[in-house]
């Protein structure tokens, strides 16, 4: 009785640190390179959707181009399937996926 | 971002007439494919959007897929109809004695003004994009180094191309 009284709230303690520490892991939406989509088109795409300056449209366009894919957004599934969607729209490709752990 | 001016496209008639059947023959690919699956060119334009989960992927095309087509129909005619003027001659071209295309009224060389508004450039925008896509599908193009010089065909990719990055520029003010 006495171990068990003295783990228990061990045990809770556990549980709520393991549930605190992994909170559901947000979706992406990760835009890839393909060898057709020219750059200047991409970095508009980038700006004109997302709104991102110039700067962060060029950098995310560069990560794609010699990354061969980029991270473009994180957020909850429908949003990331949202984004997907208007990049298709754009004839760009891209995936959903839950952020890597 | 939307640009809120009108961009005045300048191209040659004889471009202008090119364009305007490359996009008519995009438009009549997108009719006589029933599922994007059967085409890979078509299926380009609807991409698995779930690299790791096939059903998820098959859910998001059925969901999609069919704005993502019409979108496309509703680009490549906003195309047309803004090349109209350029393309519909009152003397239309005949065909010479010798086969050739001989125009009555002007050049195939003459220079057309193209005006269009945002929301028009952005269907153009669109469009170009997606022909390439599909240009390139057929032309086997899977890396930025496959290009044949003597095969005319990547004249027009390149071409498409070309006019498409002059239009990204006019658009973001370069």
């Amino acid at each position: 009785m006495a171990s068990s009284t003295l783990s228990l709230p061990d045990l809770d303690r556990d549980l709520d640190l393991d549930i605190a520490s992994t909170p559901d892991r947000p979706w992406q939406t990760v835009v890839w390179n393909d060898p057709v989509n020219l750059m200047s088109y991409v970095v508009h795409v980038f700006q004109e959707y997302f709104g991102f300056s110039r700067a962060k449209a060029e950098r995310l366009m560069l990560a794609v181009h010699h990354e061969g894919h980029a991270v473009v957004a994180e957020g909850p599934r429908e949003q990331m399937e949202l984004h997907a969607q208007a990049m298709h729209d754009y004839g760009l490709w891209a995936t959903i996926r839950k952020a890597p752990e | 971002m939307t640009p809120d001016r009108t961009v005045v496209l300048e191209l040659t008639r004889l471009e202008a007439l090119h364009l305007a059947g490359l996009v008519r023959q995009f438009d009549e690919l997108l009719d006589s494919t029933e599922q994007a699956a059967d085409d890979p060119a078509v299926a380009r334009l609807v991409p698995d959007a779930y690299e790791e989960d096939p059903d998820a992927a098959r859910e998001f095309r059925a969901v999609t897929e069919s704005d993502l087509l019409s979108r496309r129909r509703s680009d490549a005619a906003a195309v047309i109809e803004s090349l109209r003027p350029a393309i519909d001659d009152p003397h239309p071209l005949e065909e010479g004695e010798e086969g050739d295309l001989v125009d009555e009224t002007g050049d195939l060389t003459d220079t057309v003004t193209i005006p269009l508004d945002p929301e028009t450039v952005n269907a153009w925008l669109r469009a170009l994009a997606a022909i390439r896509l599909v240009l390139a599908s057929r032309l086997g193009i899977r890396s930025e180094d496959d290009h044949d010089d003597e095969d005319p065909r990547f004249g027009v990719y390149d071409w498409l191309g070309y006019r498409l990055d002059g239009l990204v520029r006019a658009v973001s003010g370069d």
